[in-house]
Order: structure tokens, then C-alpha cells, then sequence
């Protein structure tokens, strides 16, 4: 199960209550504190272990130093050490290709049954909410599930591909090292997928029948309608959903850790789970925090331009 | 004409319904699985419904000791959405009445929050956690450091559920001799509280399968979730499908049957807060 | 006299923006005062720090006697009417009612008493148990009107409480409000955009433009006095028409800037060859000839029955609103004439009116 991101904004800008009075009961300092509670608890459980995760991609951190609390500063060793493995490069690879064809085929196939559900028909809004099911699921169980549809001897999946012959042999989804990646890209794909169609559904609702009745009484066909009216009036929503596609799939762990742990030799592993492997199998932990750091880059800029942006919109 | 309409309706709804089927095949190849007794789950072709249904749940309950993992799932869940609901919602409040430069980089910093994936995460959190001493209380730090994980997500849903609540409300109640904090819990909180336990029951739900902490900051079998526990029962070349099938459909049906009563308020709390 | 509301240079600024300059109004008890002029005036922030929903940046507000600056809301016991009724949704009409004297800790069964009591005056007897979505528009009105005379507060605070009613209802409604006022004797300080609503109800009323009282006094006063050309204007419909013009030589007449050069006698002396801006109220233009007449041509004639308003071809335009059908006069001239008391001056300058 994957987080939405939201920036929505529809508060309006005039009449703030500016908390009146001298008592804490009477606010001027309520909005403060209750603020402040919660942004406590997350600089105490987030943005230190965030700037710890920093110190510590710069010291020599394993199992005797753990303790800690005076390592040794190693400058970036484990930066170098990281980035010279011979994995490295599968890695990174992995990575892109595991993002992009996730975010492309989730918004491909959301948009898509979107459009289709946006029709009218009777229990489509139910029907559509149905999908959610495979995101509310636990990542683990449906890691489970897919490792099992996609088991290499039994599995229903390699029988379908059989009986309808797409392919003579059975395919070894999760043990063949240039197929395990694609394995958990399906079953990211699968978890993605209604996500992105009720987010696009939003938008697609958003736009008024009077613009398509406009565009119909003009000539336009409806492939036409498509590209001239849903592609443009969507192009904010479209963008909102590839950055939270991509900021959720960078977040996907669940999934490797169920169906390939990252194998067959680093066949499917990806920065998220190899920074966890790092730390937690091979207790190279300075090392760990080290892609870590340069993951949580990658992901804080993608959700800022993605932030800053819709900022824009709402402020236009 | 109207024959016609009605013809084109059903079409849809047909197309409609083989495509939530396709969608929904992992999760009733699971329950099938899970009814298969043991030559049947290797049984080629696969047959598609079950010839001898048989649910072994009390055996695979025991075997794998679920009610252990579970109650530390609940436990854990638990936990987190007490302190996500109790710091949040205050939170969530405020950011959606007040409008000010602070507020605005309030937002930003628990938004970029927001997106730290937890595997990342967790490598300062165990090492920080166990300088600390916080280890020795293994699932008080997974339910803490979960917590900071998702509060974000519940702060903004609740902030758009706030913002939906009219100011003049809040603003009558304070005229008419309430204090802010009076006229929040009797005002604000019944006009959000659908929004608010939509909220709770996602960080609920998402929080009864998380994984990546649980793993990492809990040693003791006797104290680790349900996820982690499937996770050791799969393990490297599991054969036993029939098993991991039944412990997943445990675990997950009570999850699908709230999302199935609960669906549309789920749906819509998700599209009026969330998406915008 | 007994004060009961005192606004003291008031001064609020949202950021670089100055929402109200130094305001001082006094307000009697038992006055209804209205606050009055364009959106944006600065009326409905005056009102929302009355009522303590706004900080002020500086000057001092006090109610019976008491100070209550920085006071907050629920200190300074007042009822306030807001525009949208605000009426808790999850609250009956009856919850609603009750609301401020459970908050005080009064029991349910005296709320209840008192609820049913307010329930007879405003004629909601039957509606106790109803949430505010299954009432009407007007339903919805007198609920927030009964919730707000539940207890006895200092003052009445309306925040143009009659915009979402129809034009119908808001007439009755008028009545309403100020006979419940009379009855009840207390102090209400009233917000609207429309100036007939606050010289119908009001004792007072109160003009701001921009943040600033332009001018304040009893409705006729604004109407027969007004001190510039903003309120001149603002007040009285249709509008004053104002036209540029200059004195004669004889200090006792005003040219025109129409064609012809029309000349007006006006009911006092000003400098010869002042140039000023002439305010004609369309009223008082009365068809017919007589000693002060203009001759104007006609553009066009719209007729209400009661009453017809003829635009005239002229530059500026010229509304003349009239009591009779004007029967015939679609094009051509109308003669007017102008009772000479009824011809307002202003300074083309500072807007102000000038003395006669």
C-alpha cells in the first residue's frame, strides 16, 4: 500500500483567525502548539534520523561501532566503496528500468480503465472502487501471491502463457536473473494501477460535459476530443501522477523483499533494497546510509518539483 | 433508441465486470489455493476450483502460531494510529484555518516527510534507535518510527477534511462564548469525523502490513507482525502454497471486508483530500 | 448618553494591506447602526473585530464600558448573525438554539425551556427537531435570527444576514429584524452592501469606503447632507447623476457643462468661475417647466408602472426617474426642474461637498 501526496489547497485567504486572547485556550499560540506537536515527533523520528543518515554515510559504521557514538570520519569512502562495487551498475539500471516501466504501465493501464469507468453505466463508481483492494492489501501478502502466480513449476501464470501459446517453455520468473526484475515490476504494476486510475478519475470528472459538447458540435470525433480536450485539460493531473508514481515506486520494498529478495544476484535489486541489504545482511551500514543519502535526494526532488509546481497552479 | 441505450449499458457493464475479474484474479487465486489440498496445488494444468475444498485454518493458525503475529500486527497498528490520530489531527486543523508564510513551510517540510521510503529510513532509525536504548522496546520503536511515517499522509487528509468544515462555523461557536479548543472538539471534529476515521482506518489498515521496520527493528519471533512471520513461512523455496495461501487469506480478509463495507467513504475521502 | 459599543482609532492591517484607518464610532445603547458602502470597504473586517474573530492592530474597542482589545471572542458577549447562517449541521434547530447556553453550563432543561420560549417569538415551534438541511432558505434565517436572542448579549452583531434570501422574503425580513430589535431593546450593529436595507433599518448609519468612515448620521441626514461625492452617490437609487459644471458671474447660478450650457439656480453663493461637480439626484429632476428647467434630450424611457427613468442622450448621461408614465416621451426633449435647494456642489478637487 502506497501513500498519496497531497498539496490540495482549497483554503481561502482572507478571514484567518488570528488566535485572539491571552490564553493558550483561546489560541494564540493554539494553531503553534498543535503544529508543533506534530512536527516534533517528526523532526525527532524523521528529520534527525535523516541528518544522522548524513553523518553516518560519512563515518565507518558496522557491527563493532554501532555503539557508538565517536566513528571514525572516513570522508567518502563509503560513496566510493558504493559506487565502485561491480553491482553497482545492474543496480542503478534496475532501478530506472524498474521505475520507469512501473510508473509507464500504471498510468498506461490506470488511465486507460479511467477513461473506461468514467463512462455511465450502472455500479461503475463501485465497480471502480473495487480496484482499490489491490492497494489496500499489505505488499507482503501480495508479494506472496504474485510469487505464487509466478512460480516457476506451478505457477497459473506460466500454464496461461502455455495453454494460450504465447510460450512454449515455462518461463522461471523469479530464478532467472534477466526475468526476476519484470516479475516485481508486474506485481508493482498490479498494486499501482488503482491508485493512478482514481487519481486520473478525479481529473477526468473535473473536466465539464459542456467543454466535450462544445468539441462534439464543432466536428470533433471522439479520438479527436481525446487529444484536443482530455490530453491538455489533464496535462496538471498527468503530472501529478507520475511524480507520485514515481516517489511511490522508489519507495517499493515490500514486493523484492517477497518474490526475489533482489536475486538472483543482484538480478532484481534496486538502491531501496540494496541499502537496506547493505546495512541489515552485510552490516556495511556506512555504506547503507550512503545510497540511502543518495536515494532520499533523488526522491526529495522529484516531490519538490512535484510540490512546487502545484503550488504554482493553485497560486495562478 | 431507449433498447438501444439499454443494450450499450449492459455491454459496458460486462466489460466492466471481466475487467475488476482479471484485476481481482491474485486475490481469488489465492483463496482457491488456499482451499487446494496438497496434490492438487501441483496438479497441471491447475484446476480453477477447488475438487476437494478444504480450508486449513486452524492447522496453519497453529502451526505458524498467527495469533501471536497478528496481535502484534493489531498491537502495532494499533499504537501508531493512537499517536498519528492524537498529534495529527490538531495538525491538520490548524494547517487547513491559518495561512501564513510559517504554515506554508510547516506543510512543505511534513509533505517532504512524506515521501521518505522507509527502507531508506531505516538505517538511521536502527542505529539511532538501538544508541538509544529504544530496542530493548522493539515494538514501540517499529510502532514509532511507523508512526512518523505515515503521519504525514493522515495530517494532509485531515487538513482537507478541515478545510471543508465552513470558518463562520468555528467562528459562531467562538462568539457565541466557546473557546477555540471548545468550539474545535464540538465543531470541527463531529462536522470532520467521517474524514477522520477514514484517515485512521488507512494509517490503521497500512500500518497492520508494514514490514520493512518490523523486520529490521524486531529480533524476537514472539514479537514480530504478521507480515514478518509470512515472510519467514514463504522462505527461499517454500512448496507449501497451500499454507502460505491460507495464512495470506487469514490475514487479509479481515482488511478486504472493511475496505468492501467501507469502499465508497474510503474511495471518497481518498478523492476529496487526497488527489486534488 | 450610555455607550455601549466604543471603537477608538481603530486601526487593521493584514500584512502591507491597511483594512481599516483609524476608525472612531460611538455607538448608544439601543442604537441599530448600519455599516454600509462597497464590498471591500473594510465593514464586515469593522464588525469581525467587534466581535473578536479579528485582532486589531492598534486603538482600543470597548463594550459596556469595558475594554476588550485583545479579549477574545467568548469574553465580550455578543450574538452574531453571519451571511452564510452558520447554523452547525449536526446540531437540530433546537441543538443550534441551546448551543451558547449549554457552553455556559446552563442545563439542558432551562436551555430547552429557554429555546422553546425564543422558539414562539420567531415562529419555529414546529421545526425543534429538524436539522438546518431539511429547512428552507427563510427557515434557516429565523433559526440563526432565534439562536442569536437566545441569551441577552451586549449587542447584535449582523453580518449582511439577508443576501441569500429573495428579493420578497428580504423586504419581510427587514421588518422583522427591526422589530425584533425594538423589542428587545438591545444594541445591533448591522453590515450590508445594500444601502436601502441600512436606511430602512438603521437609526444610524455608517458609510466606509477604502478602510475610512466617510460619513455617518441618521439615514436621512446621509441622504439630504451627504458630506462628498462618494456618499452622495452611494446613497439613494438610482444614483445621483453629477455633471461637471461651473459657477456663473453672478455666484448665484451653475453652468452646466451640457450641450446648450443649461443654467441652474442653486440656494446660495459661491465664488464666480468655480468649476464644480453638479449632483442631480434623478428624483429630483421633476418633469415639467418651471423657473429652474433644463431641456434634455431623450435616449431612452424605461417604464416600471410605478415609476419611469429616462436616460438622456447627453454626455455624461443624465437619469431622470419620474412618478408618472411619461406618455409619449420615448425621444425627443424632456424639460425638468430642479427644486434649487435640492442641488448638491462638490469640489471637482477633494470630491467634497461644498457649502451653500
Amino acid at each position: 500500500m502506497t501513500v498519496p501526496l497531497s498539496t490540495t489547497d482549497s483554503m481561502p485567504t482572507v478571514g484567518t483567525i488570528r488566535a485572539s486572547g491571552p490564553s493558550f485556550r483561546d489560541g494564540r499560540g493554539l494553531d503553534r502548539v498543535l503544529v508543533w506537536l506534530t512536527l516534533g515527533f517528526l523532526v525527532a523520528f524523521s528529520a534527525l534520523p535523516l541528518v544522522y543518515n548524513v553523518v553516518m554515510s560519512f563515518q565507518s559504521v558496522d557491527l563493532f561501532t554501532i555503539a557508538s557514538f565517536d566513528r571514525p570520519f572516513v570522508g567518502l569512502d563509503n560513496y566510493k566503496a558504493v559506487l565502485s562495487q561491480r553491482a553497482t551498475g545492474t543496480i542503478v539500471r534496475n532501478t530506472a528500468v524498474f521505475v520507469g516501466l512501473s510508473v509507464a504501465l500504471q498510468l498506461t493501464i490506470g488511465f486507460g480503465l479511467a477513461l473506461y469507468f468514467q463512462q455511465r453505466f450502472p455500479g461503475s463508481t463501485w465497480l471502480r472502487g473495487l480496484f482499490l483492494a489491490g492497494w489496500i492489501m499489505p505488499g507482503l501478502v501480495v508479494g506472496g501471491v504474485w510469487s505464487w502466480i509466478l512460480a516457476g513449476d506451478f505457477g497459473v501464470m506460466n500454464w496461461a502463457l502455455q495453454a494460450t501459446g504465447i510460450t512454449s517453455d515455462k518461463i522461471f520468473w523469479l530464478s532467472d536473473p534477466s526475468i526476476a526484475l519484470y516479475s516485481v515490476i508486474i506485481a508493482n504494476v498490479w498494486v499501482g494501477v488503482p491508485f493512478n486510475m482514481i487519481l486520473l478519475s478525479v481529473g477526468l470528472a473535473a473536466i465539464p460535459d459542456d467543454v466535450y459538447e462544445a468539441a462534439e458540435m464543432d466536428g470533433a470525433g471522439r479520438i479527436w476530443r481525446f487529444l484536443t480536450i482530455t490530453l491538455p485539460l489533464m496535462r496538471a493531473q498527468l503530472g501529478a501522477v507520475i511524480s507520485l508514481g514515481i516517489i511511490f515506486t522508489l519507495q517499493q520494498f515490500d514486493l523484492f523483499a517477497a518474490l526475489t529478495q533482489g536475486g538472483p544476484s543482484n538480478g532484481s535489486n534496486v538502491m531501496q533494497y540494496w541499502s537496506w541489504e547493505l546495512s541489515f545482511q552485510h552490516y556495511r551500514i556506512g555504506q547503507g546510509a550512503a545510497v540511502s543519502v543518495l536515494m532520499i535526494l533523488v526522491v526529495i526532488c522529484v516531490a519538490a518539483i512535484y510540490v512546487r509546481s502545484t503550488r504554482h497552479e493553485h497560486a495562478a | 433508441m431507449l433498447r438501444d441505450e439499454r443494450l450499450t449499458q449492459f455491454a459496458l457493464l460486462f466489460v466492466a465486470l471481466a475487467m475488476v475479474a482479471t484485476y481481482m484474479f491474485p486475490v481469488y487465486w489465492m483463496y482457491v489455493t488456499a482451499l487446494k489440498t496438497g496434490t492438487e496445488i501441483t496438479a497441471w494444468p491447475p484446476s480453477f476450483w477447488p475438487a476437494n475444498p478444504d480450508f486449513a485454518a486452524v492447522e496453519v493458525w497453529q502451526r505458524m502460531r498467527m495469533g501471536t503475529y497478528l496481535k502484534n500486527s493489531a498491537i502495532i497498528a494499533v499504537g501508531v494510529t493512537a499517536i498519528v490520530v492524537v498529534l495529527g489531527t490538531g495538525c491538520g486543523y490548524a494547517l487547513a484555518r491559518v495561512r501564513s508564510r510559517w504554515m506554508d513551510v510547516a506543510l512543505f517540510s511534513i509533505l517532504m516527510m512524506q515521501v521518505l521510503p522507509s527502507s531508506l529510513m531505516i538505517t538511521p532509525i536502527f542505529v539511532s534507535f538501538s544508541q538509544i536504548g529504544l530496542l530493548d522496546y522493539p515494538r514501540t520503536s517499529v510502532i514509532l518510527a511507523q508512526a512518523a511515517k505515515v503521519l504525514p499522509f493522515y495530517v494532509v487528509l485531515t487538513r482537507a477534511t478541515f478545510a471543508q468544515v465552513p470558518r463562520e462555523l468555528e467562528e459562531s461557536a467562538l462568539v457565541e462564548g466557546n473557546s477555540r479548543i471548545g468550539a474545535f472538539f464540538s465543531i470541527n471534529v463531529p462536522l470532520a469525523r467521517n474524514g477522520i476515521l477514514v484517515a485512521a482506518l488507512l494509517i490503521f489498515l497500512q500500518s497492520l502490513g508494514e514490514y520493512v521496520y518490523s523486520r529490521s527493528l524486531i529480533q524476537s519471533r514472539a514479537l514480530q507482525p504478521a507480515t514478518v512471520g509470512l515472510q519467514s513461512f514463504m522462505g527461499p523455496n517454500t512448496s507449501d502454497w497451500q499454507g502460505v495461501m491460507t495464512y495470506a487469506a487469514i490475514y487479509v480478509t479481515p482488511i478486504i471486508l472493511f475496505f468492501v463495507f467501507l469502499q465508497r467513504q474510503i474511495v471518497s475521502g481518498l478523492t476529496s483530500g487526497a488527489l486534488k | 448618553m450610555n455607550m455601549q459599543i466604543e471603537i477608538d482609532g481603530v486601526d487593521k492591517h493584514y500584512g502591507a494591506y491597511h483594512a481599516l484607518k483609524h476608525i472612531d464610532l460611538r455607538i448608544p445603547q439601543g442604537q441599530f447602526v448600519a455599516l454600509v458602502g462597497p464590498s471591500g470597504c473594510g465593514k464586515s473586517t469593522l464588525l469581525r473585530t467587534i466581535a473578536g474573530l479579528e485582532t486589531i492592530t492598534s486603538g482600543a474597542i470597548r463594550i459596556a464600558g469595558k475594554d476588550v482589545s485583545s479579549a477574545p471572542p467568548r469574553a465580550r458577549d455578543l450574538a452574531m448573525v453571519f451571511q452564510s447562517y452558520a447554523l452547525y449541521p449536526h446540531k437540530t434547530v433546537a441543538g443550534n438554539m441551546m448551543y451558547s447556553m449549554r457552553i455556559r453550563g446552563i442545563s439542558r432543561a432551562k436551555a430547552r425551556a429557554r429555546a422553546e420560549e425564543i422558539a414562539k417569538i420567531t415562529g419555529l415551534e414546529a421545526l425543534m427537531d429538524r436539522y438546518p438541511r431539511e429547512l428552507s432558505g427563510g427557515q434557516r434565517q429565523r433559526v440563526a435570527m432565534g439562536r442569536a436572542i437566545m441569551r441577552e448579549p451586549q449587542a447584535f452583531l449582523f453580518d449582511e444576514p439577508l443576501s441569500n434570501l429573495d428579493a420578497a422574503l428580504r423586504v419581510h425580513m427587514r421588518a422583522e429584524i427591526r422589530k425584533l430589535h425594538d423589542r428587545i431593546g438591545a444594541t445591533s450593529v448591522y453590515v450590508t452592501h445594500d444601502q436601502i436595507e441600512a436606511m430602512t433599518m438603521a437609526d444610524h448609519v455608517v458609510v466606509l469606503r477604502a478602510g475610512v468612515i466617510e460619513q455617518q448620521g441618521a439615514p436621512l441626514d446621509l441622504y439630504d447632507r451627504p458630506v462628498n461625492r462618494f456618499v452622495a452617490g452611494f446613497i439613494g437609487s438610482p444614483a445621483m447623476n453629477f455633471v461637471p459644471g461651473r459657477i456663473d458671474s453672478d455666484g448665484a447660478h451653475v453652468i452646466l457643462d451640457l450641450p446648450d450650457n443649461p443654467r441652474l439656480a442653486i440656494a446660495g453663493r459661491r465664488p464666480a468661475q468655480e468649476a464644480v461637480t453638479v449632483g442631480l439626484r434623478p428624483e429630483h429632476l421633476i418633469p415639467g417647466d418651471g423657473p429652474n428647467a433644463l431641456t434634455l434630450p431623450v435616449r431612452s424611457v424605461e417604464r416600471t408602472g410605478s415609476a419611469s427613468y429616462v436616460r438622456t442622450d447627453t454626455q455624461p448621461h443624465l437619469m431622470i426617474a419620474a412618478a408618472d408614465r411619461l406618455a409619449g416621451v420615448d425621444a425627443g426633449t424632456l424639460s425638468v426642474t430642479i427644486d434649487p435647494t435640492l442641488v448638491h456642489l462638490f469640489s471637482p478637487e477633494d470630491e467634497t461637498a461644498l457649502a451653500l
